[in-house]
C-alpha cells in the first residue's frame, strides 16, 4: 500500500515565499538559473574491494556505489544473458527522515529509475556476460549506499552507478566442463553507452533543474529523463503528486538532452581519468 | 585583573583543578574541572568558561525564540523552535482563559507554515516546552529572510551589549530579529540583506575564535567602500 | 597454513609486531547529520552519523529520565569479498549492540530525559577490526555533534597470530589467527567499556596482550583529538 508521508523538511511560509520571489527574477534561493546544476563531483574507485566503485556528489547529496560481480545462474527467460541487479539504500545517517528498516516505496522507485536508465539504454552487453550458455552467467550487483540527501537522488545516484560500471574490473571465469572457477585476472567492463539523467522540478509555473532539498520539499511534480550517448531518451519518469502540462513536457524533454550531454562531458572525463591510472 | 587563558578541549580535558561548581559544559570529579563538550575554555583566575563549538538549543524559560507552526489542534499551536521537543503554544495565550474550541478556528490567528516571535514560557524535564506570544513585537513575522545559525552561537552574534548586531544593523540598514534558538529574521532594503546575511554566517564561522569582530567590521567596510571606523560598535548608552 | 608472521616479525602487510595500520580520521563530513566522523583505518572505510538529542520514536519507548541511546552498525553490500545482502545479519545486530555499550558510559544521558541519541554506523569498506575503528569514530561523531560527553571511547583490536601477541588485527590476520581481542577504552576516567575475545590465551598471554590493548587505545585517543581540533580550525580556513 503506498501513502503520501511527509519524508522532508518543512518549509515555513517565510522561506516559500523567499523561494517565489526569487524565481519570479529567473533566480533560485542559492543563486542559479533555472538551468544550472550544482557542482558534480565524480571520484572513481573508492572501494578497492568492490570490481568498481564510485562516488558521486551533486551539492551535498553524495551517493556511493559499490559494484560486484560474481557467478550465477541466469533467469529462465533469459538463459545466455547475464544478470544485472540495482539496489539503493538512503541510509539513516543521510536524512532525519529516513528510518533504519528495508527500502520503502521512494527508495525503491529510486532504484528501479535508474536500473532502467541502465538497462533501456543497453549500456551493458549482457549476452557478453554468460559463462555457459544457459548455465552459469556473471551477477552484477550495483550497490548504492547514499551518505547525505540534498535533493535530486536520481541523478546522483544514477551518475554514481554509471561510472562505477563504467570502470569495473571483474575477474576472468576458467570454465572446466560445468565448473566455473575465477581467475585472479580481470576484464574491462565495456560499456556500449554512458546513459545520462537529468531531473526537472516544477515549482509553482517554473521548471527548475536539479533541485536541492529546499526545493524538493516544495515542488508539485518531478521528472526525470534518461539519455543514451546517441541523445536519443531511453528512461522517463514522471513523479510527485501533480502535473506537468504537454507543453511543460516538449520542452523540458529537450532543455535536458542538451543538459544530459554536458553532464555526460564530466562523467566520461573522470572514467577517462581513472583509466589512465 | 587575571589574564583569560584559552584552550582547546575535548570531552574528558582537565581544565583546572579548583574546588568550584561545575560551570556549564563541564562536569567535576573530585576537585577537578573537566569538559563535556568540544570547544574553547576560557578560565580567568577561578572563573571557568567553556564556549561549546556545537550543540542544540536547550530552552530557557524568558527565552526569545523564532519558530515555525507546524501544526494545530483544538487547543494548541505545535511549534518548531528547532530544539529537541516540538513546543506548544496554547490557544488560551492568545484568545483568553475562557476561549471556546467549537467558535475559534485557530488558524485563522496563526496556520501551518507562519514564524511567529515568541517567549519560552515554561519548560521543565518532564513536559514539552510552552510559548507564550503575550508581549511587545511577539507574534507573528511576516516577512523577511530567515537564517538558521548553531545556537551556541548567538550570544556573539548578539554581541557584548547587542555591539555585534547593532554595527551590522546599522552599516546594512537592516533589522536583524534574533531568537536564541539560533533562527534569525532579517528583514530591510533588499540590496543590503545578503550582506547582512553573509555578516551572520561570518560570526557562526567564527564565533569560537578571536577577532571576530575586527573581522566583521573589516568584511563590512570592504563591502560597503566605508572606513572601519564608522563601523565600530557603537556602545550602548546605560540607560538604553 | 598461511604464515602470518616472517623471520624478520614483520607481518603480512609488513607491519611490526606492535604497529597500527594508518589511522586517517575526519569530523563534522555530513550536512544533515547532527554530527558525522569518516574513517579509513587500514583499509576499512566507515561513516558515522549521529543525531540528536531529538524527540523518541515511538513515544512509549522514551525514558523519564534520560536519553535513550540507540545505535545500529550496518556493512555495504560492497564492503566485504563476498557481496552482502542489505538485510541486517545477526552478526551486526550483536555489534550493534556491544557498540552502544561502549558509547552509552561516556554520554551524559540524564541531561536529555525522553528523548533519543541515534547512531548510524555504516561500513562500506571492510578489512578487519571495524567494531574498534566505528567505536572511534563514533565517538568523534557524538562530540562533533555537542553532545555531552565525560570522555571520548577509543578503540583497538590486539590478538595473537603464531603464538605472537599482535596490536591492530586486519581480516586476514582475523581469520587466519588464534585470538582475535577488541577493547575500548575512555583514557581519561580509565574505564573499560568494550572488551571482547576468541581463542585461547594463558594468564600471561592475557596481561600483555591486554596492556597493549590500553597502550594502543591512548595513541588512538590522541588521533580523535586531533581530529577534533582539525575540526574546529577548518572553520577559520573556511572564512577566509
Amino acid at each position: 500500500m503506498s501513502a503520501a508521508e511527509r519524508k522532508h523538511e518543512f518549509v515555513d511560509s517565510m522561506r516559500r515565499e523567499q523561494m517565489l520571489s526569487e524565481l519570479s527574477f529567473g533566480r533560485r534561493l542559492d543563486g542559479r538559473k533555472f538551468d544550472d546544476y550544482r557542482p558534480i563531483e565524480v571520484q572513481i574507485g573508492p572501494i578497492v574491494k568492490a570490481d568498481g566503485s564510485a562516488m558521486v556528489k551533486i551539492g551535498h547529496t553524495t551517493a556511493l556505489v559499490g559494484v560486484k560481480v560474481q557467478v550465477g545462474n541466469p533467469f529462465p527467460d533469459t538463459p545466455n544473458e547475464g544478470i544485472l541487479t540495482v539496489n539503493a539504500d538512503v541510509l539513516p545517517l543521510a536524512s532525519p527522515y529516513e528510518e533504519p528498516g528495508p527500502p520503502d516505496e521512494d527508495t525503491i522507485e529510486l532504484s528501479r529509475v535508474v536500473d532502467r536508465g541502465i538497462r533501456e539504454s543497453h549500456m551493458l552487453d549482457m549476452e557478453s556476460l554468460a559463462i555457459i550458455q544457459g548455465k552459469k552467467v556473471y551477477a552484477v550487483f550495483v550497490d548504492v549506499t547514499v551518505l547525505d540527501v540534498d535533493g535530486n537522488l536520481f541523478d546522483a545516484v544514477s551518475y554514481a552507478a554509471v561510472a562505477a560500471l563504467a570502470t569495473t574490473k571483474y575477474r576472468k571465469a576458467n570454465v572446466k566442463g560445468d565448473e566455473v572457477t575465477l581467475l585472479e585476472e580481470r576484464v574491462q567492463l565495456k560499456p556500449k553507452t554512458i546513459p545520462v539523467s537529468v531531473t526537472t522540478a516544477k515549482i509553482g509555473e517554473y521548471l527548475v533543474i536539479d533541485p536541492d532539498g529546499t526545493e524538493e520539499a516544495v515542488m508539485d511534480a518531478r521528472l526525470t529523463f534518461t539519455y543514451d550517448s546517441k541523445g536519443r531518451l531511453c528512461a522517463t519518469q514522471k513523479g510527485g503528486t501533480f502535473g506537468f502540462t504537454p507543453a511543460e513536457i516538449l520542452k523540458q524533454v529537450e532543455s535536458a538532452r542538451l543538459k544530459a550531454a554536458q553532464n555526460r562531458k564530466i562523467l566520461e572525463s573522470a572514467i577517462k581519468n581513472a583509466k589512465k591510472e | 585583573m587575571a589574564k583569560i587563558q584559552r584552550k582547546f578541549v575535548v570531552p574528558g580535558d582537565l581544565i583546572i583543578k579548583a574546588d568550584i561548581r561545575p560551570p556549564p559544559n563541564t562536569y567535576k570529579i573530585g576537585d577537578a574541572i573537566y569538559s563535556l563538550k568540544v570547544g574553547l575554555s576560557e578560565v580567568e583566575g577561578r572563573n571557568v568558561r567553556v564556549i561549546p563549538l556545537s550543540g542544540k538549543y536547550v530552552p530557557r524559560v524568558d527565552d526569545l525564540v523564532i519558530g515555525v507552526v507546524t501544526d494545530l489542534n483544538a487547543f494548541a499551536w505545535i511549534v518548531d523552535i528547532n530544539s529537541f521537543f516540538p513546543a506548544y503554544l496554547p490557544a488560551s495565550d492568545v484568545f483568553g482563559k475562557r476561549y471556546s474550541p467549537e467558535t475559534i478556528d485557530l488558524s485563522r490567528k496563526f496556520d501551518v507554515g507562519d514564524v511567529i516571535l515568541a517567549r519560552i514560557a515554561t519548560f521543565d524535564r518532564s513536559k514539552d516546552p510552552m510559548l507564550t506570544v503575550a508581549g511587545p513585537r511577539l507574534g507573528r513575522l511576516n516577512s523577511g529572510h530567515l537564517v538558521k545559525i548553531s545556537p551556541v552561537k548567538v550570544p556573539r552574534l548578539i554581541g557584548r551589549k547587542g555591539s555585534m548586531s547593532k554595527m551590522i544593523e546599522q552599516s546594512t540598514g537592516t533589522r536583524l530579529t534574533i531568537g536564541q534558538n539560533g533562527i534569525v529574521v532579517v528583514t530591510g532594503p533588499p540590496d543590503k540583506i545578503p550582506l547582512a546575511i553573509k555578516s551572520i554566517e561570518m560570526v557562526e564561522r567564527e564565533a569560537h575564535l578571536a577577532g571576530l569582530t575586527e573581522d566583521v567590521q573589516n568584511f563590512l567596510s570592504k563591502k560597503l567602500g566605508v572606513k572601519p571606523s564608522t563601523i565600530a560598535p557603537q556602545r550602548r548608552d546605560h540607560n538604553e | 597454513m598461511v604464515k602470518l608472521i616472517d623471520k624478520k616479525n614483520l607481518r603480512v602487510d609488513g607491519r611490526k609486531l606492535d604497529e597500527l595500520r594508518p589511522i586517517k580520521l575526519q569530523v563534522g563530513v555530513l550536512k544533515n547529520a547532527d554530527g558525522s566522523a569518516y574513517i579509513e583505518w587500514g583499509r576499512n572505510k566507515i561513516m558515522v552519523g549521529v543525531y540528536g538529542p531529538k524527540e523518541c520514536h515511538p513515544k512509549h519507548m522514551a525514558l523519564p529520565d534520560r536519553a535513550l541511546l540507540k545505535c545500529r552498525y550496518h556493512m555495504a553490500p560492497f564492503s566485504v569479498d563476498e557481496r552482502k545482502p542489505p538485510q541486517p545479519s545477526r552478526r551486526e545486530i550483536e555489534l550493534s549492540k556491544i557498540i552502544r555499550e561502549a558509547l552509552s558510559p561516556a554520554i551524559v544521558l540524564e541531561e536529555f530525559p525522553r528523548t533519543a541519541i541515534e547512531i548510524y554506523v555504516e561500513v562500506l569498506q571492510s578489512d578487519g577490526s571495524s567494531r574498534v575503528a566505528s567505536i572511534t569514530a563514533a565517538s568523534a561523531a557524538l562530540a562533533d555533534a555537542g553532545i555531552p560527553m565525560r570522555d571520548l571511547v577509543a578503540g583497538c583490536a590486539v590478538g595473537k597470530v603464531d603464538g605472537k601477541i599482535i596490536a591492530d588485527v586486519s581480516d586476514i590476520e582475523d581469520k587466519e589467527g588464534e585470538v582475535d581481542l577488541p577493547v575500548a577504552y575512555m583514557p581519561n576516567l580509565d574505564l573499560v567499556t568494550l572488551l571482547q575475545s576468541d581463542g585461547a590465551l594463558t594468564k600471561s598471554e592475557f596481561e600483555k596482550a591486554f596492556k597493549l590493548a590500553l597502550e594502543k587505545c591512548r595513541f588512538v585517543y590522541d588521533i580523535q583529538r586531533n581530529a577534533l581540533l582539525e575540526g574546529f580550525m577548518r572553520t577559520r580556513k573556511e572564512a577566509e
